[in-house]
């Protein structure tokens, strides 16, 4: 994605809202196929739908591999098996 | 459950069910339970009660089909219909009137932050975290599924019984509301501004 110099991009998006919603959709997997090429034209021609684009991805990257996981008790599954022994 | 009756399960069938496709997302149910509690025991609660659910209701469950969705379904119905009641804390927001304020589905996308993606993949994930659980539960519900859990769109709206348009547009404004939240640490620790000190 980085094929392209910020220079060469335009200023200004003519679509904004447009262009972001979709680029969202892209990045939630709404759209699959269809959304590469949209994507790739967008981010190679314009310089706001770029930034847009990274940092959505940045944010969805970091709350996947960040975000603290809590471990589950260990004594949770054998009291629900347990629970369900006993209304079997 | 709404769920239609569709056929009855033999014991063998039902415990296989339950090994091999309801007991394997534990992991996730608790952490989801956990997300929205803030309170180890409440999420033991939610999960467990969750479990016993699924297992009286296993008939409606549909062999093949997403069995992780239908679980968040029961735990997040649980959660609003026994747990919220119970609760007496004061509720932060009352996200239906929230919701029609700012939740039509014609959500105008524009760019609210000058967050830099380079100031946000430098962040802890304490920080992260924090952020996220700062946001009203039903906004940091759809970050949840989507982001930390992986469900599609058209999964969250059956979780949360909400149309996919307003998935869409509720998804949209939690993030903003998060950026926010993630901006505020950005500009404490001295990125995106030339001040070097408060």
């Amino acid at each position: 994605m980085n094929d392209y110099p910020s220079g060469e991009r335009k200023k200004q998006c003519s679509d904004e809202s447009k262009c972001f919603e979709l680029l969202e959709s892209i990045l939630d997997g709404d759209l699959k196929d269809s959304g590469k090429e949209i994507l790739k034209e967008k981010l190679a021609k314009c310089q706001p739908c770029f930034e847009h684009y990274h940092l959505e991805q940045a944010i969805r990257d970091v709350l996947k591999t960040k975000c603290t996981k809590h471990a589950v008790p260990t004594e949770l599954a054998d009291c629900i098996r347990q629970k369900i022994q006993d209304i079997k | 459950m709404s769920e239609v009756q569709r056929r009855k399960y033999s014991q063998e069938e039902k415990n296989a069910i339950f090994d091999g496709e309801f007991m394997p997302h534990i992991d996730s149910m608790y952490n989801f339970g956990y997300r929205l509690t803030f309170d180890e025991d409440d999420a033991k609660d939610l999960v467990q009660d969750t479990y016993l659910k699924a297992y009286r209701f296993i008939n409606s469950f549909e062999q093949g089909t997403n069995a992780k969705a239908w679980l968040f379904r029961i735990l997040k119905n649980s959660f609003i219909n026994e747990y919220r009641k119970k609760s007496k804390q004061p509720t932060k927001v009352d996200y239906q009137e929230v919701e029609t304020y700012y939740n039509s589905d014609d959500v105008h996308y524009q760019s609210t932050s000058d967050l830099r993606a380079e100031s946000v993949k430098d962040m802890l994930g304490d920080e992260i975290s924090n952020a996220l659980n700062s946001l009203a539960v039903d906004f940091r519900t759809v970050i949840i599924l989507c982001d930390l859990e992986g469900f599609t769109y058209e999964e969250m709206a059956k979780i949360l019984d909400i149309p996919i348009g307003t998935v869409r547009s509720r998804l949209h404004r939690a993030r903003n509301l998060l950026k926010e939240k993630l901006q505020g640490y950005a500009h404490n620790m001295g990125y995106n501004t030339d001040e070097e000190e408060e």
